[in-house]
């Protein structure tokens, strides 16, 4: 397959693109020398951050480099040429459809890939090979949502825009940690605090996450009673009179029987109360802030949206607003924010089964009709296909023989994870398409596409604010890699589609997307963007970010919608809904606690990216557990040991982390780890398969789970050049500038770690050891022509070996005799005091220097940031520079 | 009275031996009343007190002669010392408290000092009278292997003890190749334990020098010179030089011959002196409360001790210290305290570098600090040594002890410098 001409920019030039991580979707300015990204900076003219970057964000070109990269097709592990990859796939993808019909093969997409990729995909589905069988990883983030949305717009339309999170009087984040998972949104917000004070902002949310230390009042809720609580506030709106009556009356549908289903489940606020298990009177205040006032914005996230009832309580939030008239108004709406960088593009092409195309749905026939019109589809699907939980039990069960899943990685991100590694293994043809080699899942793929990855891949994104902008094609795709859609109109080429795939650029596709969003549209329609329906290739390469809908009637974009309130329902009335407020599926029995499973502030997914760069390993290096001190000392767990949480036979291995912000009887573990990255460490794997029944979402953050101490006879640490396996129960991976760190540890007595290293290093020989007879602690350190290749160390303690950055700044350097036996200790002596963990990523500044400044008299996060620069590039880790100055200022009052 | 009296006022004291011992004393004596005495010191070497651990230094042309010799002639003239080189103390008689020198003189004494040191203990082997056969003990000694070693190719040193060894590095620093024949399974077997031994083996295998360790000489082979000998082991070794080295035997004949009470070496109380109040002994030739000292440290509290008594007539009583060994064999710096061998009882602590042939163990018994060996890296030997002695409670994070001063803390460290070793 030959590959096509791509877009590489000139050397030494400095580029507009689109970051690539959370759905933000910030504008980031990429320079270009030698064939690389060498510096990212803000987009100073992007409407998502104006010049803002995050800490993931400002990291970009420190990711481009991985020893993982996917270079080359493989079929069934073995390198292999792109006409053999792909006729292997083809045929046997050709053979299942006509021996067991379209149903029995299914595509699994990603809120990674771009819209134009998203694109071909469903169309080649949906038009021709005859299946919805099309699901993405946005149904793990976005589907609830989506669902609220179309409930009660009949669309699914983002109403508001940034602009409204730093204008409104009363800011209500709801199972929304945006410090950690957008934390340029919460810049703006925190900066719009600071500069108009009185602005109220409350969190909702069971954990104190980072974002509350912008927040006025943090309502740490019984998990999942967040339908409670939005009912209970329809409730109190309506006792307090604050409905708008008139705008109900012009524009709304169902307010009375919303009402009284809400008063039914919450007459009083009391019963609210403990329904939540908050404080009467916190919540009444609450309450009393919402009623009272107008310019109001409740941004939801993941919080609301992985539930099994995460459909009701996103019209939960939606009727307080639609029953108040908050909606299309500046600093007043409902605002869904989503995880990924492309989940709204992905809904936009109707990326998910039970979308069809450009926001036209399969449960209306005129809309089947006209998309097979509009692509002269061979093979039209007519009906929805499996949501991500059904296909792959339909995976496991045989039904579906094929699938081709591109750019995720389910075996560590999908419920019961196991299960679903299970059903790849069981399937006939399993096709990945990444740009890592050796993810979970490509481990069991039989044919691996390697694709090409940002600052390669070229097309258009649309970030949480309906905003279109253009990820660019700085650097051509190295090795073999293809872009996206070139790999699947390969494909649909081979599959016999030639007419309906030969595209030889994005803004081909890119157009007839916007033709579609057009077709037949005549307003009936949200997405629109018809003004873009004959972009040249100039304009669509320099495409400014744009809010849909974009058509002769608003050529700039949209800011807000539904400011007539006109929406897009039947009769053109907004839908309240009668919510019967609903518990999480599985209660906690026998002592387990609830596991609830989220995003931490320097990675993202499943760390393909981020997990190639020390600098954001430094924040969280180990898969950890957040509890309750009180919930540990029942369990008799420490801090700093590991802690083993268990369900559905799988085990989960984590450092623990006590904390006062963790509600007893709950636990927080992050969802990135994997097993490129950890023994056992895949949070996924332990949450049960339970989905909304209205949108298949999977309850991700409710799982009970038993808790246990891990039991650790021993603990080490390896920091090494070269990449290994560590033979432990528990390991861990962290990437170090010149190579990496493990943190091992292992329950059994009797070890041989001599000889395990110098098998393991078999090419070293010269090596520097020390321990003790009776095994209490053993240090090595292998070393060639003097340089430093491994050091172990290890104790017989539950707790982590002592760590500091002089040791993993060590490895790979020559030492001196003095440094051959102070790499044994880990640190460099009493000369050489450590920095500690690292708070601040961007300039990496630890804890101890942070502490050591706070005692020396820096009382604001100002006067840190002039004396060491933290928190002055991306401001991600204010909160936790706000949290060491309490702490330390605490600290010295006590003694 | 004979000519030698050097005044007429004072008491005479006699010293008898010129070795390290006995300039010690001197300069111990000095330093508390340079004029109580009259002080005649009687050497059978014509040199005057010279350093006896520099001879190996000397013999490998790493000292010149001259730096080795620390108090020449003019320094006893000058000091008012009457020094009778070149002549042996014969007989005494206590009665009248004289000496009878080998030249038949007699010197009367009020108070006489034995320090008649040691000499090479012999071995079993035969034929150890032939010619080329020497010890290593004295500066004539050095003179003659030095002298001797300019026309030999192949050299046999037994006992692989410092002195040994230093033989051994001495001959193969002039070019020799060297077999050294201990009777112990790795050498230095007082001081190292078996990993540290093999490593020191190494070190002076890289250096010319080979080993026949668990051996011993049964008989050396040759007409009139020494052309080999033959091992406890079966093998033969060609040589045409041979060193013995073995240890040491205490020079206790004078005494014994005048009466006084002996057992290994001359008997003395903890104020050195011995059977007959006239008459004190120290150094190598001595055994107090049943030990016999071939360290200089303790030499050198004994020195104090006398002078304390001869001088001051104070009465301060020797103690045998616990001694740590530093030294420096074939350019490798060892130190050696408490244990050398690990037992049963014992947890062991250990740090090795096998690239640089560094080895550093402690031995823990209940959580004190029970033996210390110290070989290639010495640092830290002194605190570990001050904590042996003091058994102080160590730092909770055994991990780091070994790595050196930056690395840990001990409760207090005294800074005196542990002095090297005489065997």
């Amino acid at each position: 397959m030959n590959k096509l001409s791509t877009i590489i920019a000139a050397e030494k030039s400095s580029h507009k693109t689109t970051c690539c991580y959370c759905g933000v979707g910030c504008g980031v300015s990429a320079e270009l020398a030698e064939g690389k990204v060498v510096k990212v900076a803000g987009d100073k003219q992007h409407p998502a951050n104006y010049g803002r970057l995050c800490v993931k964000g400002s990291a970009l070109h420190q990711t481009q480099q991985s020893n993982d990269r996917l270079l080359t097709p493989l079929l069934h592990g073995t390198a292999t040429s792109w006409d053999k990859a792909m006729s292997y796939a083809a045929d046997k993808f050709k053979h299942i459809v006509e021996q067991h019909g379209p149903d029995a093969v299914a595509f699994y997409l990603s809120g990674q890939i771009l819209t134009e990729d998203y694109y071909v995909a469903n169309k080649l589905m949906k038009g021709f090979v005859g299946t919805a069988n099309v699901d993405t990883n946005s149904r793990l983030c976005m589907a609830s949502a989506t669902v609220a949305h179309k409930r009660a717009f009949g669309s699914d339309t983002v109403p508001g825009c940034y602009e409204d999170l730093e204008i409104c009087d009363l800011l209500v984040l709801v199972g929304s940690n945006t410090a950690y998972a957008h934390p340029v949104i919460y810049q703006r917000i925190a900066a719009a605090k600071k500069a108009r004070p009185q602005m109220k902002i409350v969190v909702i949310d069971p954990r104190q996450t980072a974002t509350c230390d912008i927040a006025d009042m943090h309502l740490p809720l019984r998990p999942g009673a967040d339908a409670f609580l939005f009912n209970g506030l329809l409730n109190f709106l309506f006792k307090q009179g604050a409905i708008d009556e008139q705008y109900v009356k012009d524009h709304c549908d169902g307010l009375q029987d919303a009402l009284t289903s809400a008063n039914t489940q919450c007459p009083s606020v009391a019963q609210t109360a403990a329904l939540c298990d908050l404080p009467q009177s916190k919540l009444q205040q609450f309450y009393h802030w919402f009623a009272d006032t107008a310019k109001t914005v409740t941004v939801f996230s993941q919080g609301i949206n992985q539930s099994s009832s995460g459909v009701d309580k996103g019209n939960a939030i939606i009727n307080c607003h639609l029953a108040t008239g908050r909606i299309g108004k500046a600093g007043a709406c409902p605002f869904s924010i989503t995880g990924q960088p492309n989940a709204m593009g992905g809904r936009e092409v109707g990326g998910l089964a039970n979308q069809l195309a450009a926001h036209m749905d399969f449960n209306k026939q005129e809309h089947i009709d006209r998309v097979e019109r509009f692509w002269k589809a061979s093979n039209m699907a007519r009906k929805e296909g499996a949501k991500a939980v059904d296909m792959f039990q339909q995976i496991h069960s045989g039904k579906i023989k094929a699938v081709w899943i591109m750019a995720t990685n389910p075996v560590v991100t999908m419920p019961d994870a196991n299960f679903v590694r299970e059903a790849l293994q069981r399937c006939e043809l399993v096709m990945v398409s990444d740009c890592i080699a050796n993810t979970d899942t490509a481990k069991v793929a039989d044919v691996v596409l390697p694709a090409t990855t940002w600052s390669e891949k070229h097309g258009t994104v649309t970030n949480s604010e309906r905003c279109i902008s253009i990820q660019r094609g700085l650097l051509p795709p190295p090795g073999e890699s293809l872009h996206d859609w070139q790999i699947i109109c390969d494909f649909a080429r081979r599959l016999g589609f030639e007419g309906a795939f030969d595209y030889s650029h994005p803004v081909e596709i890119f157009r007839e997307h916007a033709q579609l969003s057009a077709f037949e549209n005549k307003g009936s329609r949200d997405f629109d963007i018809s003004a873009f329906s004959h972009l040249s290739r100039q304009e669509y390469n320099q495409l400014q970010a744009t809010q849909w809908p974009v058509n002769e009637n608003t050529p700039s974009g949209t800011r807000r919608m539904f400011t007539n309130g006109k929406f897009f329902t039947e009769n053109g009335r907004a839908q309240l809904i009668p919510i019967v407020a609903r518990f999480p599926k599985k209660p906690p029995i026998n002592g387990q606690l609830i596991m609830n499973t989220g995003r931490i502030r320097d990675q993202w997914h499943t760390m393909g990216r981020t997990g190639n760069a020390s600098k954001l390993m430094n924040h969280a290096q180990e898969p950890y557990v957040d509890i309750h001190p009180s919930d540990a000392k029942r369990l008799g767990l420490k801090a700093g040991q590991l802690a083993h949480l268990e369900n559905l036979n799988t085990n989960f291995f984590g450092r623990v982390n006590l904390t006062e912000g963790q509600r007893s009887g709950e636990v927080f573990v992050p969802m990135h780890w994997n097993e490129r990255f950890a023994s056992s460490s895949r949070a996924d794997a332990l949450v049960n398969a339970v989905t909304d029944p209205i949108c298949g979402q999977p309850e991700f953050k409710h799982s009970p789970v038993t808790v246990k101490p891990f039991q650790a006879a021993w603990s080490g640490l390896i920091v090494s050049t070269q990449e290994i396996t560590p033979q432990t129960a528990y390991w861990c991976k962290i990437p170090v500038e010149q190579g990496f760190k493990y943190r091992i540890a292992d329950k059994a007595q009797k070890q041989h770690w001599h000889t395990w290293l110098k098998q393991t290093f078999a090419h070293i020989d010269d090596w520097v050891e020390l321990g003790d007879s009776q095994q209490a602690f053993y240090s090595a350190a292998g070393f060639v022509d003097a340089c430093l290749q491994v050091v172990m160390r290890v104790a017989r303690s539950e707790l982590p070996i002592k760590e500091s950055r002089w040791l993993d700044d060590k490895i790979s350097k020559h030492c001196d005799l003095n440094e051959r036996f102070a790499v044994l200790a880990g640190h460099g002596g009493a000369d050489t005091p450590d920095q500690g963990k690292i708070i601040c990523s961007c300039y990496q500044v630890g804890e101890n220097q942070i502490r050591e400044a706070i005692q020396k008299g820096c009382v604001s996060v100002e006067e840190l940031s002039g004396r060491l620069k933290c928190g002055s590039n991306c401001g991600s880790c204010i909160p936790e520079l706000n949290a060491l100055i309490k702490d330390t200022q605490g600290l010295a009052k006590e003694a | 009275m004979s000519s030698h009296q050097v005044g007429r006022n004072q008491p005479h004291l006699v010293i008898v031996g010129n070795g390290m011992a006995s300039g010690r004393l001197l300069d111990e004596i000095i330093k508390r009343s340079p004029h109580k005495y009259r002080i005649s010191v009687i050497g059978d070497e014509p040199e005057g007190s010279y350093n006896r651990i520099l001879l190996s230094s000397l013999l490998a042309k790493e000292a010149t002669r001259d730096s080795v010799i620390q108090k020449d002639s003019n320094w006893y003239q000058a000091n008012n010392i009457q020094f009778i080189s070149g002549q042996r103390a014969a007989h005494i008689n206590s009665n009248e408290q004289h000496v009878v020198l080998s030249d038949g003189r007699q010197l009367d004494y009020q108070q006489l000092v034995l320090a008649t040191g040691s000499r090479p203990a012999r071995i079993a082997a035969r034929n150890q009278h032939l010619a080329h056969i020497y010890s290593f003990r004295t500066l004539a000694d050095a003179d003659t292997l030095e002298r001797v070693g300019q026309q030999c190719k192949k050299a046999l040193v037994v006992g692989a003890g410092l002195l040994g060894l230093e033989a051994a590095y001495g001959l193969a620093q002039l070019g020799l190749e060297v077999t050294v024949v201990h009777r112990n399974g790795w050498p230095l077997n007082r001081q190292l334990d078996k990993p540290s031994g093999d490593m020191l083996k190494r070190i002076m295998e890289s250096k010319n020098i080979q080993f026949q360790l668990s051996a011993e000489v049964q008989s050396f082979t040759g007409n009139s010179c020494v052309k080999g000998a033959q091992l406890s082991n079966g093998i033969e070794i060609d040589c045409d030089l041979a060193v013995i080295a073995t240890g040491i035997t205490p020079n206790k004949e004078l005494a014994q011959n005048a009466g006084l009470e002996c057992s290994r070496a001359i008997t003395v109380n903890p104020y050195l002196q011995s059977s007959d109040k006239n008459i004190s002994a120290l150094g190598e030739c001595c055994e107090c409360d049943g030990n016999t000292f071939g360290l200089v440290e303790p030499i050198w509290h004994q020195c104090e001790s006398l002078a304390d008594r001869l001088c001051l007539e104070k009465s301060t009583a020797f103690v045998n210290p616990t001694v740590a060994t530093k030294l420096k064999v074939s350019g490798v710096q060892v130190f050696s305290a408490g244990e050398h061998l690990t037992k049963g009882q014992h947890r062991e602590i250990v740090l090795q570098d096998t690239k640089n042939l560094i080895y550093r163990k402690l031995l823990l018994r209940e959580d004190k600090l029970d033996g210390i060996v110290l070989f290639g890296d010495t640092r830290g030997g002194n605190a570990y040594f001050d904590a042996l002695l003091k058994q102080a409670d160590l730092p909770q994070d055994l991990s780091c002890l070994l790595l050196g001063d930056a690395f840990f803390t001990l409760p207090s460290t005294t800074n005196s410098e542990v002095t090297a070793v005489n065997e």
